[in-house]
């Protein structure tokens, strides 16, 4: 005999898309952790939802039980839309990543929404990118505030083998990397970037690595002292520490800074807190557990919001230099080169031997000038080649 | 093949329109013995009587109103106002009388006549003498709106709006009354509602009609200097107006501008602006931009007139600006 | 209001002491005053949409030029038509599809109360507009003087629309082309809501002598008188004469439309109507030309009949399609 529903069943309400995020607008139903029938209790992770950030597991927000499932696997949908009806109580949004703005901002806007999702296409170029497969936030426009007319579309079809069958293997990629794809084409799109370089002298930092090293506990490593010099610099210049948000700054008081870190599902950036104040000890464990939780897909919406720099390190590939792309809303991030050896001339005109490391800062110039972008290098550059002052925990 | 004046070949389709069809009279101030402010109406008189080709007092709304009654009554009338701007007055007659008569009477016979309205600036006749009404008359059911630009198309026009059953509005414009072309010497008439296309291209499409028509064909000149092929559409019909060969035009060419004299907001152009952003909205590569007159009265002096007319700079800068 | 010299009144009767000529102006009479105390019965009930204005009181006018205009002649019609309609010759069954908004209406239920229009009879339309019949006929005597039809155009206005300024366009260029045309001014006193005389200053026919065209000012209620001074007007239009101005002093009994309670009018104005009333007028007049009463209650009888037959058609009859309506702004092609 089929089942019924009994007379006095309770009455059932929509278990919503979450909104995980300030700037979450949308999300991909990743997978079902529970089925219709399954009776969970609150904290039971019941879904997991991908957004354009990171793969959230979303528990049960009270007890209840899953009546119907409305939205499948894989399915993307906008924030609010039931995904299942329960007899629990429903959602409230995850307020967790509100912005934190310090004394200095002008109003408390809301983080800016023009380097999210929306892409700028013709109407021609739209029709083109469907019927040839072609990504639009893959292709950069030509047009005014980077419209993607039908040209680039075409440009882009020809030179992505991907796109046609016969001159590759085409492959889909997750929500998750699309996710990246966007960021990093929304942000070449609309931020005026420039970039500032020099070189640090980081023999004695080397040395103090070792020695830190040598004495035990969390091992410390170059990125360690990297974030930590950045973090400083953000203490002794708090003018660095802001970002841009529809016509005005915000000015951060805690010295956030982004971590790059590198995963089958492209790029990662968990945040450090306050890291010109962290204990370098305390930096060491916090960046290898957050590089862990990227690398595992593990990273929850509060793991990757908030700082107004981050560092991206390819130093242990052998490359010299590179010029990061910002991750917004941030206004800049610091791109670390490998250690070369080299000579240098000392103060006498002979040859010495240093160990040196190229520093690139990407500037947003809606928050930088050249100059406070220089100075911000140089008070990188100075912790680094001072290493001791890494050891400090203020200013 | 002969050289003819855009008002010649008017005057030649009303005199062909008389001399085939005794109903036709045309009526309107000082057009008979005077042949006309512009010259559109001379020699009918003495060709065609005192019966058939009348002077009128200065009386536009019992000027329309009597041709909307004769042609109820069995007549082809074609009357003048002398400058479009002094229609206003006998709007009711074209209205609330020619324009409905036929639907408003189930269907029991329409209102065969043709109300000739000369617009345009470019001369300093100022505020209530340079006028382009014509949307105000695309807007109302009931009524054909036509707008030759060429010589070919003002004898062509003016036959098939004596000969259409329905009250057409023909807009002519001041500034063209004097344009020379070799034409042949047989004529034919124009299908209403047929655009042309006045140049070829395929880069952009410019749509446009009456002497803005010139004003564009000197656009994509320059353009065409800078490698741009622009496509010259000449509507020649306001309503009803060819979408499909502006469509099929943007299909091919992805872009579209409109331009005309009259003034921007809340013009033709902005009708087939909307239309096309409609109809035409995969196809479009680039913004549909408007170019047309500012919002004010046409001014007087002629640095202002001048500052005020759209002229191909105007028009060359919003084909760039769709292009961009 | 004019004297009803005894001239007129011989005029109107010369020629016979038969009653025949004045039994069909009273049916004529007849059959508009009772059609339009139908609508007004069916506007009440909601059967006829819109709002109508009726000419209860002014039926004289329209049965008198009927009686004297020919199916070549043209007339153009005023918001208060009804009566021009049917003494023109418009069908009585397709007017009431009409005023009733049905398919079969004699316009297609397009226009209703307020433009019955019949091309075949020369009804050119009654019109929503104050004043627009006026160049309408004066266009419509240019053609029947170009074509040389032998027609006239008439054209019915009221008083309120003697200070529209196409009467004076439309007098004037008549007169200057010596047109084919009869203004004919139902003069009841209201325009719309407000009494005339507080609107308009200048009598019509003043007004007519200024422009040198002939005109006559006459009891309105007297269908004899009308249809004799018409006729005699007509005449002389005919043969060339250009154009004339007949004004005939009548009253409106109704409101401005129907549903208008007149609160604006002293009721006093309305105490004797029976006498000046035409119907009344013309029934006495009948009984003294020897008609009998049962003959009168026979035609009240087959009149009536005419108008249940028509209300009921009327009802029968399908409304219009909004398909084939929109398809019928423009002339189609090929027709």
């Amino acid at each position: 005999m089929p089942s019924s529903p009994a007379n006095n069943a309770p009455a059932l309400t929509d278990l919503v898309m979450p909104k995980l995020g300030l700037t979450m607008t949308e999300g991909v139903l990743a997978e079902w952790k529970a089925k219709p029938g399954d009776s969970v209790s609150a904290g039971t992770v019941i879904f997991v939802v991908e957004t354009d950030k990171i793969a959230n597991e979303v528990e049960a927000p009270s007890a209840g039980t899953i009546a119907e499932i409305l939205v499948q696997t894989g399915e993307t949908v906008p924030v609010g839309t039931p995904v299942a009806r329960w007899t629990g109580k429903g959602f409230i949004a995850d307020e967790a990543d509100a912005p934190r703005p310090a004394v200095e901002a002008p109003k408390p806007a809301p983080l800016p929404a023009s380097t999210g999702d929306r892409v700028r296409a013709t109407p021609l170029a739209r029709r083109i990118a469907k019927a040839q497969g072609v990504d639009l936030h893959a292709v950069a426009g030509s047009g005014p505030d980077g419209r993607i007319k039908a040209a680039d579309v075409e440009a882009a079809a020809k030179t992505a083998p991907a796109a046609s069958p016969t001159e590759g293997e085409r492959i889909a990629l997750s929500a998750k990397y699309l996710a990246m794809v966007r960021r990093v084409v929304a942000a070449k799109r609309d931020i005026p970037d420039f970039q500032v370089v020099r070189t640090a002298d980081v023999g004695a930092l080397l040395e103090l690595r070792r020695q830190l090293n040598a004495v035990g506990g969390p091992k410390v490593s170059v990125n360690d002292m990297v974030l930590k010099a950045v973090g400083r610099a953000l203490l002794s210049l708090p003018r660095a520490n802001r970002i841009w948000a529809e016509d005005a700054h915000i000015a951060f008081a805690a010295t956030d800074v982004g971590m790059v870190v590198n995963s089958e599902d492209g790029l990662f950036i968990p945040i450090l807190r306050d890291v010109g104040r962290l204990p370098l000890d305390r930096l060491a464990v916090d960046s290898a557990a957050a590089a862990a939780k990227a690398r595992e897909g593990r990273l929850a919406a509060g793991d990757i919001t908030g700082g107004a720099i981050s560092v991206s390190n390819l130093g242990m590939f052998g490359a010299k230099a590179l010029t990061p792309i910002i991750s917004p809303p941030q206004s800049a991030i610091l791109g670390i080169g490998a250690v070369e050896r080299l000579f240098r001339p000392d103060a006498e005109g002979k040859p010495a031997l240093r160990q040196e490391m190229t520093l690139t800062l990407s500037c947003d110039h809606r928050v930088y000038d050249g100059v406070l972008a220089a100075r911000l290098l140089q008070a990188v550059a100075e912790a680094l080649e001072a290493p001791h002052s890494l050891l400090l925990t203020e200013g | 093949m002969a050289e003819l004046r855009y008002v010649r070949a008017l005057n030649q389709a009303l005199s062909d329109a008389m001399a085939a069809d005794p109903s036709v009279v045309v009526f309107g101030e000082d057009i008979a013995a005077a042949g006309g402010p512009f010259g559109v109406t001379r020699g009918l008189l003495e060709a065609y009587g005192a019966d058939r080709v009348r002077d009128t007092p200065i009386s536009e709304a019992t000027i329309v109103g009597a041709a909307v009654g004769a042609a109820m009554t069995g007549l082809k009338p074609v009357v003048e106002i002398m400058f479009m701007d002094f229609v206003a007055i006998a709007m009711d007659a074209i209205v609330n009388q020619a324009a409905k008569a036929r639907f408003m009477f189930g269907g029991q016979g329409s209102v065969p006549m043709v109300v000739r309205l000369p617009h345009g600036g470019g001369v300093s006749a100022g505020p209530q003498h340079s006028q382009c009404l014509e949307a105000w008359f695309a807007h109302i059911p009931g009524l054909k709106v036509v707008c030759p630009a060429s010589v070919a198309d003002a004898y062509g026009l003016m036959r098939a709006a004596i000969d259409d059953p329905d009250p057409v509005i023909l807009v002519e414009n001041k500034a063209l009354y004097a344009r020379k072309e070799d034409v042949p010497d047989d004529l034919p008439a124009v299908e209403i509602g047929k655009a042309r296309i006045a140049r070829p291209g395929r880069d952009a499409t410019i749509v446009t009609y009456g002497a803005a028509l010139y004003t564009a064909l000197e656009a994509a000149d320059t353009l065409a200097g800078e490698g741009v092929e622009v496509e010259v559409i000449d509507l020649r019909s306001l309503q009803p107006w060819d979408e499909a060969a502006v469509l099929e035009s943007l299909s091919r060419t992805h872009r579209l501008v409109v331009a005309h004299e009259a003034v921007e907001a809340f013009g033709v152009g902005a009708e087939i602006a909307a239309r096309m952003a409609d109809i035409g909205f995969d196809e479009l590569d680039g913004p549909i931009v408007r170019v047309g007159a500012p919002f004010m009265p046409v001014p007087f002096a002629k640095t202002l007139e001048q500052g005020y007319l759209p002229d191909a700079g105007r028009i060359a800068d919003a084909v760039r600006k769709t292009l961009a | 209001m004019p004297s009803n010299n005894a001239t007129s009144r011989s005029r109107a009767a010369k020629g016979s002491n038969k009653p025949e000529a004045l039994l069909a102006l009273y049916r004529q009479m007849l059959l508009i005053r009772r059609t339009e105390e139908r609508l007004s019965q069916l506007f009440a009930d909601g059967e006829v949409p819109g709002f109508i204005h009726l000419s209860i009181g002014q039926e004289a006018i329209a049965t008198g030029l009927g009686a004297v205009l020919e199916r070549r002649d043209t007339i153009a019609s005023t918001h208060r038509g009804h009566g021009h309609a049917l003494a023109k010759g418009v069908e009585l069954n397709s007017f009431f599809q009409e005023v009733m908004g049905r398919e079969t209406g004699v316009c297609k239920g397009r226009g209703g109360s307020m433009h019955v229009a019949d091309m075949s009879a020369g009804m050119l339309g009654a019109n929503g507009i104050v004043g627009a019949g006026m160049p309408i006929a004066v266009g419509s005597a240019l053609a029947h003087q170009v074509r040389k039809t032998g027609g006239v155009a008439v054209v019915f206005f009221g008083d309120g629309a003697l200070a529209e300024g196409v009467l004076h366009e439309s007098l004037n260029l008549s007169a200057l082309w010596e047109l084919p045309a009869l203004f004919v001014c139902e003069n009841n006193g209201w325009s719309e809501f407000s009494p005339t005389s507080k609107q308009f200053v200048a009598p019509l026919a003043k007004l007519a002598d200024a422009f040198g065209i002939p005109a006559e000012t006459i009891d309105g209620n007297d269908v004899e008188i009308i249809a004799d001074t018409a006729g005699r007007l007509i005449s002389e239009i005919r043969k060339g004469g250009g154009p004339r101005v007949l004004e005939c002093i009548t009253q409106r009994v109704r409101g401005h439309y129907e549903g208008d309670a007149q609160k604006y009018r002293d009721p006093a104005e309305l105490k004797d109507r029976d006498k000046i009333d035409p119907l009344p007028r013309a029934a006495s007049r009948l009984s003294v030309l020897g008609v009998s009463d049962a003959l009168l209650a026979a035609l009240e009888t087959e009149v009536m009949a005419e108008i249940d037959a028509a209300t009921e058609a009327a009802r029968a009859a399908p409304l219009p399609g909004f398909a084939a309506a929109q398809a019928d702004v423009y002339t189609p092609a090929g027709a």
